[in-house]
């Protein structure tokens, strides 16, 4: 069996992949993609404690977890199009019109 | 047996609910008369129910309400509260008649928030429970912050942020004092209790003196902003000067600061670590007010302005009649909160009067006016005189007892406010004369005299002026009652 | 029905006239003057029959006490001091409200005006049978709100507007040492009684107040180094109230200018109402002056000082009205001596003194309702535009000589034979005589004998110049209707006469005010607690020379003002010109108005300290604007942080995170 700590080493290497992406780019897309990623690794840990402790809850949180990313891309990709009309870019850094 | 202290809070709140509701001016009218007329009924009833021999709570209603933080509903009047509930009754209701005429923006507004004042303030004077003091102390800041930002001067939204930020910061200091004093107390005792008097027994067996200090200090900053003392006070002229005539009196009404250094203050003043200190610092505040609210009403070019200052001078009175310490001296104090009540509300009126119909309440502006309004000269003339403490007028009562009696113990201040006598006769007679006397300025057009709605109030206010000044015993003698209890519970523990 | 139980109705009959008058006067004819003249005939006839069945027993006074409030009452004390004086003032005043009818009958606001005479009235008759201070205080404030209303009569004149405030003002001041001396007087009595007062004795009733006196002599305090009495300082603060009231320097200020009234109620003002309060209340709380003997020597020299300095100002006035407010306030300077002399002569001081009150009232009353005929007949109150007025209004000009006589003090000394005012103002000169004998300083003397002789010289140079001589301008007058000059010659009379027939009870008479069933006061044990003795004048004969001198310097004054105003033989226009620095000095009045209102009041108190006070208060409204403007400021520099940069934020979270976790872990190694 593997053990529990290759499944964190795993969830904590995607979690940094997607981190790294997040604070590097300013493409939206790319930033959603890599929120999806960090939420992803955190799923991972959920799934891996749920079966090392026979604990079903913690799979379940995951299902609502995948339900929530989807909504979530839904309404970001939904917002990224219409930036992208107003734009003709989606780079995030360039929108500050709400800043101070 | 009715529950008459929680009817008079609660139907000038429903009333004010009522008020909203209405769509025309005449509705809104009827409606708020109704209202206070009830509540003048009922306040009337209890006054002359009550018993001013004995220092006891009357009326009393008790009942818990979430007991697991010890907060319950519990009302009561004695000889502290009952002349201020007294004040407010009869004046609002003819503050009302006062206003009858008035044309202006939103009627069902102005006078629902009247209304919700009145409520509001007697149920600071009626609580018995720390919770709902705090409740209804804050409440009293909303109808007047929209009073004057909604119906004030040109320049009302400064004055209203100013009021309400500044004395809410003082309110916030206050809880902190209350929550100090009620952490204290559950964790000597064990068991949560709001009540008033209460934690005022248990504040003396707090350990620390330096924490009684704090405590002490916290409640009187939230209670002297309110009334206010020199140099807390800058909200006050502008606020005043920028309410609408109604909205000042209200403010004149709100005599919820003074209240407070009867009910709570001086009851917990002999407990504290260093009570002579606590003396000086209200001795101080109060001739010091008294000095300079005089000065700087002499000072003043707007005749209203010079009332707020004014106002600021006789609370000092209020003050140093705490710091006196003997019992005539608190009555005293108490009555000039009842008695400046009472003069204030004409003053104000006549200044409303002439802003209206002469168009200007800059003084130098003013000039002759004796001629064109003879009613409001005798009218505004009485509440000079009164304010400027002359014998035979309540004005002079309330000095004369706290300045006598706190000659004993605190006589350093009492000389100081002695000074500011003539200075306060200075400017009321010198406005009276620049204002109301001398040539008529012809730049002032033809100005009309009092209406009949106008003369009224006034009249009846003046009237009281001058009958609780030639006989104060009907308010004064349940004061002596109850502030010969606070002057003995002060001789038991020694000071 | 015993009279003592309508002794209430004195004060009370003229109050409800007030109120009456004032909401029903204009309704009915001549203002409704008849309510307060049936008022005050009330008043004086009840005052009078009190007077007389107390002189046939001075030891039985009239006191009734009644509950106020707490630990105040009201009440009245009726004793041959407040007789008299109850009597006076009624009769002097029903005699001006008599003589108003016909000098106000043109005024539209009459029934004003007599509204507020009643009240005055009533707040002086107030003042004499207060038989507390507190009640004594309250009447007096009343007297100087009457005062404020009818100076400022004609309040659309701003230098009536202004003369009232003034008068009002001034007063004030004096009111507040009144009331300052009340406070340490009722806080030190309270200490003496621990606080602890029995059923239906009130502390500030006069008989209690006199009881303390041992007990507040014996109280010191220290003040500039200086041991003083807490007595000496209680009757020095209640001598301020009295300057105030009394025109004494240097308070008299508002009193020349109080003419600026109808001129009937200076008569009211001067005569019988407001300013013989002052001495009243000296006269009243006397025990408490013998034994703080020097309190009585400060009172002696303001006496002594104010009549000659009022004298040599009445000297050069070409106002009629002001000759006479000049005259009034060198007068009360000599009643103010005359009690002031009580540290040689004792309890005798208030007889003189109030009998020269008495006297004064008359012919002063009666000087003025001449003025008032004069100015209400021809219109104007400037001398210099009068002259011969004698022969237009002969009745006017015969009353006033009697009046001048009476004030010059025209009488062969010895006798009984003399004008009230030289049987009143003799035995106060006399009296400064004894007190320069009997090791006192002779300055009171002095300065009453060369008052005595400006007071001749002006009276008469006022007369010269009036009545005599050829009209200076085109007046064109006619002698006044009978309601005016029917007082006239009732005042006439009393001025001539009044002196003479009471000299020898009046001071017998008042002797008992302070021997009777009310109080019993031991003066000598009272100059004890004083620290000296009483001189014995029973017996004393002056030298003739000094029992002649004050005739004497009468006789010289009215020759001066009969050779230089009448006859026209020495040429004043000298001496009367600007460029004459004594003329400019006295015609300015010692600049008084320059230094009292514009230096003092306007510059020092309006401008200085208002204005100081001013600028703190802008100063703290900028302490209270600048928290909250460093408040606001704060957030514009904090907002800055919120970039809009979702990289930025990101970062800060993980870095912010990572923070906390370094933080946990290193506080859970140090615990």
């Amino acid at each position: 069996m593997i053990p529990l700590n290759c499944y964190l080493g795993l969830s904590a290497i995607i979690f940094a992949i997607g981190l790294y992406g997040l604070i590097s780019q300013s493409n939206g897309i790319r930033i959603l993609m890599r929120v999806e990623l960090m939420l992803n690794s955190a799923n991972i840990n959920f799934v891996a404690f749920s079966s090392y402790n026979d604990d079903l809850t913690g799979q379940v949180f995951v299902l609502f977890s995948i339900a929530l990313a989807a909504a979530e891309a839904v309404i970001g990709f939904a917002i990224l199009i219409s930036i992208y009309r107003m734009h003709d870019s989606i780079d995030l850094s360039k929108l500050n019109l709400l800043r101070w | 047996m009715l529950p008459i202290l929680s009817l008079i809070v609660l139907i000038p709140l429903l009333f004010s609910a009522i008020t909203f509701l209405t769509s025309t001016r005449e509705q809104a009218r009827m409606s708020a008369l109704a209202g206070t007329l009830i509540t003048l009924i009922l306040t009337l009833y209890m006054y002359f129910t009550f018993d001013s021999t004995t220092a006891a709570l009357q009326f009393e209603e008790l009942a818990s309400w979430i007991p697991s933080l010890g907060i319950s509903y519990h009302v009561g009047v004695d000889g502290i509260s009952m002349p201020m509930i007294l004040l407010n009754a009869i004046v609002i209701p003819l503050l009302v008649v006062f206003t009858w005429d008035d044309v202006r923006a939103a009627p069902n507004r102005f006078y629902g928030l009247i209304l919700a004042m009145q409520g509001a303030v007697i149920g600071v004077f009626v609580s018995l429970d720390f919770f709902m003091f705090y409740i209804f102390w804050e409440l009293t800041l909303v109808p007047l912050f929209f009073m004057v930002s909604i119906w004030g001067g040109p320049n009302k939204d400064h004055a209203a942020i100013k009021f309400f930020i500044y004395t809410h910061v003082a309110s916030l200091v206050m809880l902190l004092g209350i929550f100090g004093l009620y952490f204290a107390a559950w964790a000597q005792t064990g068991t949560p209790n709001m009540g008033i008097n209460y934690l005022i027994e248990q504040f003396s067996f707090i350990g620390s003196g330096m924490a009684k200090d704090a405590i002490f200090l916290a409640l009187l900053f939230g209670f002297i902003v309110k009334i206010p003392m020199f140099p807390f006070h800058s909200w006050l002229p502008d606020a005043y000067a920028e309410a609408p005539v109604a909205g000042s009196v209200l403010f004149i009404l709100l005599k919820i600061g003074g209240y407070g250094l009867f009910r709570v203050m001086l009851p917990m003043l002999p407990s504290t670590g260093t009570p002579s200190l606590m003396i000086t610092i209200m001795g101080v505040l109060g001739a010091v007010s008294i000095l300079y609210g005089a000065f700087l009403a002499l000072a003043q070019k707007d005749l209203k302005r010079m009332i707020a200052y004014s106002s600021i001078s006789h609370m000092g009175y209020v003050t140093l009649g705490c710091a006196g310490l003997v019992s005539l001296s608190v009555s005293g104090a108490m009555f000039q909160q009842f008695s400046h009540g009472l003069i204030m509300s004409i003053m104000f009126m006549s200044v409303g009067v002439i802003q209206a119909n002469a168009g200007t309440r800059i003084i130098n502006e003013l000039g002759g006016l004796a001629k064109k309004m003879p009613k409001l000269t005798v009218i505004m003339m009485v509440a000079f005189m009164a304010s400027l403490g002359l014998p035979g007028l309540t004005g002079f009562i309330a000095e004369f007892l706290v300045l006598t009696f706190s000659f004993a113990n605190v006589p350093g201040y009492v000389i100081i406010a002695l000074l500011a006598i003539v200075v306060t006769a200075a400017y009321h007679l010198w406005a009276m004369q620049r204002a109301m006397f001398g040539v008529y300025n012809e730049k002032l057009g033809e100005v009309v005299d009092l209406s009949t709605n106008q003369v009224f109030p006034m009249t009846v206010i003046a009237l009281l002026v001058l009958y609780f000044g030639l006989d104060p015993s009907p308010v004064l003698d349940m004061m002596i009652t109850n502030s010969e209890q606070i002057i003995s519970l002060m001789a038991v523990l020694g000071v | 029905m015993a009279i003592e139980d309508l002794a209430f109705l004195i004060p009370i009959l003229p109050a409800l006239a007030f109120v009456l008058t004032f909401f029903l006067g204009k309704k009915l004819p001549s203002g409704g003057a008849m309510i307060p003249i049936a008022a005050i005939t009330g008043s004086f006839l009840i005052s009078i029959v009190i007077t007389i069945n107390m002189l046939a027993n001075p030891e039985h006074v009239i006191s009734q006490s009644y509950h106020w409030f707490s630990i105040l009452n009201l009440g009245i004390l009726i004793d041959p001091l407040a007789a008299v004086m109850l009597s006076m003032v009624s009769f002097v005043s029903l005699l001006i409200h008599i003589f108003a009818l016909g000098y106000m009958s043109h005024d539209k606001a009459q029934s004003r005006y007599f509204a507020e005479t009643a009240l005055f009235t009533a707040a002086m008759l107030g003042v004499v049978l207060s038989d507390n201070i507190l009640q004594f205080f309250i009447c007096w404030e009343l007297v100087g709100l009457s005062s404020y209303l009818l100076i400022g009569f004609w309040f659309e004149k701003p230098s009536a507007a202004s003369a009232a405030k003034k008068a009002f003002l001034t007063t004030r001041i004096g009111d507040v040492m009144f009331l300052a001396g009340i406070i340490l007087l009722f806080t030190d009595i309270f200490k003496l009684v621990n606080g602890t007062i029995p059923d239906g004795v009130y502390l500030l009733r006069f008989d209690e107040i006199f009881s303390f006196i041992p007990e507040l002599s014996a109280m010191t305090a220290t003040i500039l180094g200086y041991e003083i009495s807490h007595l000496t300082i209680i009757t020095l603060l209640f001598f301020g109230g009295a300057v105030g009231k009394s025109g004494q320097f240097p308070l008299h200020v508002w009193l020349p200018d109080a003419m600026e009234g109808p001129t009937t109620v200076s008569a009211l003002i001067h005569a019988a109402t407001m300013v013989t309060a002052g001495v009243y209340l000296v006269a009243r709380t006397f025990p408490m002056f013998l034994a703080a003997p020097q309190s009585l020597i400060i009172v002696a020299y303001v006496g002594a000082f104010t009549a000659l300095f009022a004298a040599t100002m009445g000297l050069v006035m070409n106002d009629l009205k002001r000759v006479l407010a000049f005259s009034t306030i060198s007068q009360l300077g000599y009643m103010t001596l005359g009690l002031g002399m009580g540290a040689v002569i004792g309890a005798e001081a208030v007889g003189i003194s109030i009998f020269h009150l008495i006297n004064h009232a008359f012919f002063k009353a009666l000087l003025f309702l001449c003025a008032g005929s004069v100015i209400h007949a021809v219109g104007t109150h400037d001398m210099r535009q009068l002259g011969g007025v004698a022969k237009v209004m002969p009745i006017t000009a015969a009353t006033m000589f009697a009046a001048a006589l009476a004030l010059a003090g025209l009488g062969i000394p010895g006798t009984r034979i003399g004008a009230s005012g030289f049987l009143s103002k003799d035995p106060i000169i006399e009296a400064a005589y004894l007190f320069g004998e009997h090791g006192g300083s002779w300055f009171p003397y002095v300065f009453a004998i060369v008052a005595a002789l400006l007071t001749s010289l002006y009276i008469f140079r006022l007369l010269f110049m009036t009545f005599t001589g050829e009209p200076r301008s085109d007046y064109g007058g006619h002698e006044s209707p009978a309601s005016m000059t029917v007082p006239l010659g009732i005042l006439g009379v009393f001025a001539l006469i009044f002196g003479a027939l009471t000299t020898k009870v009046f001071n017998g008479f008042l002797s008992t005010t302070f021997l009777n069933d009310f109080v019993h006061m031991d003066f000598h044990e009272l100059a004890g607690l004083g620290g000296y003795e009483l001189a014995h004048t029973a017996g004393h004969h002056e030298p003739l020379l000094i029992l002649w001198m004050p005739i004497i310097v009468a006789l010289i004054g009215l020759l001066i003002a009969f050779v230089v105003y009448y006859l026209k033989l020495i040429d004043m226009s000298d001496i009367v010109s600007r460029n004459n620095p004594v003329y400019k000095l006295l015609y300015n009045r010692y600049y008084q108005h320059q230094i009292f209102t514009e230096l003092f009041s306007i510059k020092f108190i309006y401008e200085g300290i208002a204005l100081a006070g001013f600028y703190l208060e802008k100063s703290l409204d900028w302490i209270v604007s600048g928290i909250s403007g460093f408040i606001i400021e704060a957030g514009e520099v904090l907002k800055k942080a919120q970039t809009g940069v979702i990289q930025q934020y990101a970062t800060a979270i993980i870095t912010g995170v990572g923070l906390l976790l370094i933080l946990v872990e290193l506080v859970t190694e140090v615990f």
